[in-house]
C-alpha cells in the first residue's frame, strides 16, 4: 500500500501545482460569494438562493474537476509514458490504478472542503445561522464524486483524454437522468425492451441517489437509511468500476 | 508601434460594432401577429431533467427573472403567462414558500384581465402551495389576509383562516381572528387589524415572520393614517386651489400639529400628481 | 557457467494497431542472455525492436510469447523488479517535481527505507552530477539534465540489473562521457548493465558484449573482437595530386580531400594500384588496411533481413 499512496500523493501534489485547478476553485468560490449578490434581488427568502446557488456550484465545479483533472493526471500520465517508471518498479498495475484514483479523490475532496466551508460562511453572514447540514450536503456530493471519478479513472485508461473527459461528462448527465428515463421507458411496450432498459438502467449510475440538496434547503427530515444506503450504493460501484478499470489496465500494451 | 496601434483600432472599432448591435437588437421586440409578447417556458419535467439535480436552482432562478418581468411597466398581456410561469416554479420546487406568495401577490396586482379568472387563479395557487407544504400556517394566514383585505372576499378569507388553525405551530391569534370573521355581527376594523399584527409582530419567532408581520403591520397603520390624512389634503386643495408643498403648509393652516409619521417613524410624503400620502416603508425584504 | 542475470528465449510480439490496420510483427522470436557482471550493448537500427525488447522485460508490454527471467526470478515478480533499475528511452518526467522529488517519489515505490532515503537520495544526485540543481522543478530542466535525473532514478535502488533504453540519446560529447563513466562504475561495482543503442562508438568503446537486433531477431551476439573479423578486406591509399582518368585498376571508393585524396581497392588490386600509380608518378602517401567494422556488420545484417 506504500506504493498507492505514494502514487496518491504525488498525482495530489501534481494538481495542486497545476494552475488549472485554481482557476476551477476560484470560479467555485467567486460563484459562492456572489450568491449574496442574487440574493439581494429577490423578494423574500434570501438563504434559501445562496444555499441553491452554493450546492449548485459545489457540485458543478467538483464534477469539472473530477473530469478535467482525470484527463490531466491519468490520461496524461499514460499517454506521456512516466507511467513507464512508475510499473519497471516493484507496482503492480492495480496499485497503479488505485493511487491515480485515491490522489483524484484526495484534490475533489480537498476542493469541497473549501466550497463547503466558503458557502458555510456566507450563508452565516447572510443569514446569522450555522447551517450544519451544509456539511452533510456536502458529504453526499462527495460520494457522488466518488462514484463519477472512479469512471473517470476507467474512462482513462480505456481511451484518450478528451474522449475519456466526455464520457465522463456523459455519466454525470445521465446519471441525472436515468431516474426519469427509468419511468418514460416504463411506458414502452414490450418486456422484452423494459427489460432491456432495467438492465441499463442498473448498470449506470443513478447520481440522485446522492441528492439532498432539497432536503437541505428546506430543512426537512432525511431518513437515516437513504443516507446509509447511498454510502453503500456509492463504494460498490466504487469497487466495481475500479476492478473493471484494472481490468482493462492489467492486460494493456502500454507504448 | 504603427502596427498595434492599428489592431487596437480595428478591435475597438469592432467592439463598438458589437455593443451598438446589441442596443439595436434590445430595441426590437419581438411580438406574434396579435401584439402579444412571445415568451418560451419549458414545461417542467424537461427543465427538471436539464437541470441536473438541481431543480430548486432553476426554480430560483425562474423566481428572480419573474420578479423582474412582472415589475417593469410592459403590456398587460405579461400576466397571461403569470400562472404559467409560477405553475413551471412551484412545479419545479414545491417547497418554494415565496413562490405561491409573490405569484399570489402579482396576480392580485396585475393590470386587465377578468377579477373572476384572477381570483379563481390566486385561489389555485395558494391551494397547490398549501397542498405541498402541509405544515406551513404563515401560507395559510398569508392567503387568509390576502382575500380579506384586497378581494374583500370574508368567506374564502376565513376558510383560509381556518386552515391556518389547524396546522401545528399555528399562533393563538390567528385562533382569535377567526372567531371574529365568524362572528359577522362585528366589523373587523383597521384598528383590530393594527392590534393584530402588533401581536403578530411580538409573537414572530424568526426573521421571516417578523419581517411579514411588520410588511402587514405597516399596511395597516398606513391604511388608517391615509384615511386621516388624505381628507385633510383633499380639504386644503378645495380651500387653497393647490396641493400643499409640504405637511408645513397644513400645520401653518392649523390642520395639524406636526409632520405625520408612519409606523417606523418616518414622516409620510405628498404625492406630487396625485397630492396623495406617500408611504416610504423603509425596511428591507430581506 | 557464467551467473545469468537477464535470460530472454524465443520472444515474439505482435502490436494490432486496430481494426482496419495490418498487425505489426516487431519480435519474431528473440533469444540471449546476459551474464552477470557484465556491460551488453544491445545494438540495431531503430525499429529493429530493441525498446519493444526492453518494454517487454519491464513488464510494460506483455510479449505473446517467450519467456523472460531477470536475476533468476520471473520478469513479472515484484523482488525481481526490486533488482531492476529502468531508464526509459526519453526521460518522461513530472514537470512540476524537482529532482529530489522525483527520486523520493521513486524510494517511495521501490519501498525502500525511509530513514536512510534523504542521504541516498543525496548521494545519488552526486553520482549523476545533479547536486546543485536538485531542487528545481524539472520543467526547467535541459535534455541532460533530464537523462542524468532519469539515470538517477535508474540507480536509486542499487539494483543489481541496470536497463538503459538508448542511455546517451541527445547527449553533448560531455554528457554521452559522463553517462559512459557511469556505466562503467556501475559495472565495476558488480553491476550487470543492458543498456540498447544505435550509436556504433559508444557500443565499441564500453561494451564487454554485443548483441546486433535487425528486424525483431538477434542476428550477431558475442565480443566485439568475435564479431569483427581480423580479415582485411582491402587497402585505402592516400596520396596527394589529382586522379588519372584513366586508371585501369577497379576502385571501390574515391574521396577528394584539400590536402591529399584517398582510393580503396579490394586485397587482391592492391599490387596493380600501386604499380599505377607508380608509373603515373603518383605519391602515395600511406596505405593501410581496412578491416570489417561493427557498422558493415550491422548493415550487412540489415540488408540481409530484407528491412
Amino acid at each position: 500500500m506504500r506504493a498507492v499512496w505514494a502514487i496518491a500523493a504525488n498525482t495530489f501534489r501534481e494538481a495542486v501545482r497545476d494552475r488549472v485547478l485554481y482557476l476551477f476553485i476560484g470560479f467555485a468560490v467567486v460563484m459562492v460569494v456572489s450568491s449574496k449578490l442574487f440574493g439581494m434581488l429577490t423578494v423574500g427568502n434570501e438563504t434559501k438562493i445562496i444555499k441553491d446557488i452554493g450546492l449548485a456550484a459545489m457540485q458543478f465545479f467538483s464534477m469539472l474537476i473530477a473530469v478535467m483533472m482525470s484527463m490531466i493526471l491519468i490520461s496524461r500520465e499514460v499517454d506521456s509514458r512516466t507511467v513507464f517508471n512508475i510499473l519497471a518498479k516493484p507496482v503492480r498495475r492495480w496499485q497503479f490504478i488505485l493511487g491515480k484514483y485515491l490522489g483524484l479523490v484526495l484534490i475533489v475532496a480537498a476542493n469541497l472542503v473549501l466550497i463547503t466551508f466558503v458557502l458555510m460562511l456566507t450563508v452565516l453572514v447572510a443569514a446569522g445561522e450555522l447551517d450544519l447540514m451544509l456539511l452533510f450536503a456536502g458529504a453526499m456530493t462527495m460520494l457522488e464524486m466518488l462514484v463519477l471519478a472512479a469512471f473517470a479513472t476507467l474512462f482513462a485508461v480505456l481511451t484518450r483524454p478528451i474522449l475519456g473527459s466526455l464520457m465522463t461528462l456523459a455519466v454525470f448527465v445521465v446519471g441525472h437522468m436515468s431516474a426519469d428515463l427509468w419511468l418514460l421507458t416504463r411506458q414502452l411496450p414490450g418486456a422484452l425492451t423494459r427489460a432491456v432498459i432495467a438492465v441499463v438502467y442498473y448498470l449506470l449510475p443513478n447520481l440522485e441517489r446522492f441528492n439532498f440538496r432539497t432536503e437541505v434547503v428546506h430543512d426537512l427530515a432525511i431518513p437515516g437509511a437513504a443516507a446509509g444506503w447511498a454510502g453503500l450504493y456509492a463504494i460498490a460501484f466504487v469497487v466495481v468500476v475500479l476492478f473493471l478499470a484494472n481490468l482493462r489496465f492489467r492486460g494493456k500494451d502500454l507504448k | 508601434m504603427k502596427r498595434t496601434f492599428g489592431t487596437f483600432a480595428v478591435i475597438t472599432i469592432l467592439l463598438g460594432a458589437v455593443v451598438l448591435s446589441e442596443v439595436r437588437l434590445g430595441g426590437i421586440t419581438r411580438e406574434d401577429p396579435l401584439g402579444r409578447e412571445l415568451l418560451y417556458l419549458p414545461s417542467p419535467e424537461m427543465l427538471r431533467i436539464m437541470s441536473l439535480g438541481n431543480p430548486g436552482l432553476v426554480a430560483d432562478v425562474l423566481y428572480l427573472w419573474s420578479i423582474q418581468y412582472y415589475s417593469f411597466y410592459r403590456p398587460h398581456e405579461r400576466f397571461l403567462y403569470l400562472e404559467t410561469v409560477y405553475n413551471l416554479i412551484t412545479d419545479l420546487d414545491p417547497l418554494y414558500v415565496d413562490a405561491y406568495r409573490i405569484g399570489a401577490l402579482i396576480m392580485q396586482i396585475q393590470t386587465g384581465g377578468d377579477q373572476n379568472e384572477i381570483d379563481a387563479a390566486v385561489r389555485r395557487l395558494f391551494d397547490k402551495g398549501l397542498h405541498n407544504l402541509p405544515d406551513d400556517w404563515q401560507l395559510a394566514e398569508a392567503a387568509a389576509w390576502d382575500f380579506y383585505i384586497r378581494f374583500k372576499d370574508r368567506e374564502t378569507a376565513l376558510h383560509y383562516a381556518e386552515i391556518a388553525t389547524q396546522r401545528p405551530g399555528a399562533p393563538p391569534r390567528i385562533k382569535r381572528m377567526v372567531g371574529v370573521w365568524r362572528d359577522k355581527e362585528s366589523a373587523w376594523t383597521l384598528d383590530d387589524s393594527i392590534e393584530y399584527w402588533r401581536r403578530a409582530l411580538e409573537d414572530a419567532e424568526n426573521e421571516w415572520d417578523s419581517v411579514l408581520c411588520m410588511n402587514q403591520f405597516y399596511d395597516a397603520v398606513t391604511a388608517r393614517d391615509r384615511k386621516k390624512l388624505e381628507p385633510l389634503l383633499e380639504a386644503f386643495i378645495t380651500h387653497y386651489g393647490i396641493c400643499p408643498a409640504s405637511w408645513e403648509d397644513l400645520i401653518q393652516a392649523g390642520a395639524l400639529r406636526q409632520v405625520p409619521l408612519d409606523a417606523f417613524g418616518d414622516p409620510y410624503g405628498i404625492g406630487l400628481e396625485d397630492c396623495g400620502l406617500v408611504a416610504y416603508k423603509k425596511f428591507k425584504n430581506q | 557457467m557464467a551467473d545469468i542475470q537477464l535470460s530472454v528465449k524465443d520472444l515474439q510480439k505482435t502490436f494490432h494497431p486496430g481494426l482496419f490496420e495490418a498487425s505489426i510483427a516487431v519480435l519474431k522470436g528473440l533469444s540471449f542472455e546476459v551474464a552477470r557482471g557484465e556491460i551488453f550493448g544491445f545494438l540495431g537500427p531503430n525499429g529493429a525492436g530493441k525498446t519493444t525488447t526492453i518494454k517487454a522485460i519491464t513488464e510494460i508490454i506483455y510479449p505473446d510469447t517467450g519467456e523472460i527471467t531477470v536475476c533468476g526470478l520471473p520478469h513479472t515478480s515484484l523482488e525481481a523488479k526490486k533488482r531492476i533499475g529502468f531508464m526509459s528511452e526519453s526521460p518522461y518526467i513530472y514537470r512540476h517535481l524537482t529532482g529530489r522529488e522525483y527520486l523520493g517519489f521513486g524510494g517511495e515505490l521501490l519501498g525502500l527505507d525511509r530513514s536512510g532515503l534523504a542521504d541516498r537520495i543525496s548521494r545519488v544526485l552526486d553520482q549523476v552530477g545533479m547536486s546543485g540543481r536538485a531542487d528545481r522543478t524539472m520543467g526547467t530542466y535541459s535534455k541532460g539534465m533530464l537523462q542524468r535525473v532519469a539515470l538517477g532514478q535508474a540507480l536509486l535502488g542499487e539494483p543489481e540489473l541496470l536497463i538503459l533504453d538508448e542511455p546517451m540519446s541527445g547527449l553533448d560529447p560531455v554528457g554521452r562521457r559522463d553517462v559512459r563513466d557511469i556505466i562503467l562504475n556501475q559495472a565495476a561495482a558488480g553491476v550487470t548493465v543492458f543498456f540498447s543503442t544505435h550509436i556504433i562508438p559508444d557500443v565499441e568503446m564500453i561494451c564487454d558484449r554485443v548483441g546486433i537486433i535487425v528486424d525483431g531477431r538477434v542476428r550477431a551476439i558475442g565480443t566485439v573482437s568475435e564479431l569483427i573479423s581480423d580479415e582485411t578486406t582491402g587497402y585505402e591509399a592516400t596520396f596527394v595530386g589529382a586522379l588519372p582518368a584513366d586508371l585501369r585498376t577497379p576502385l571501390d571508393a574515391y574521396h577528394v580531400a584539400s590536402g591529399a585524396s584517398w582510393v580503396r581497392v579490394t586485397t587482391e588490386n592492391r599490387d596493380n594500384l600501386i604499380q599505377e600509380f607508380g608509373d603515373r608518378g603518383i605519391q602515395v602517401v600511406s596505405l593501410d588496411p581496412v578491416r570489417t567494422t561493427l557498422e558493415d556488420l550491422l548493415m550487412r545484417h540489415y540488408e540481409e533481413s530484407g528491412s
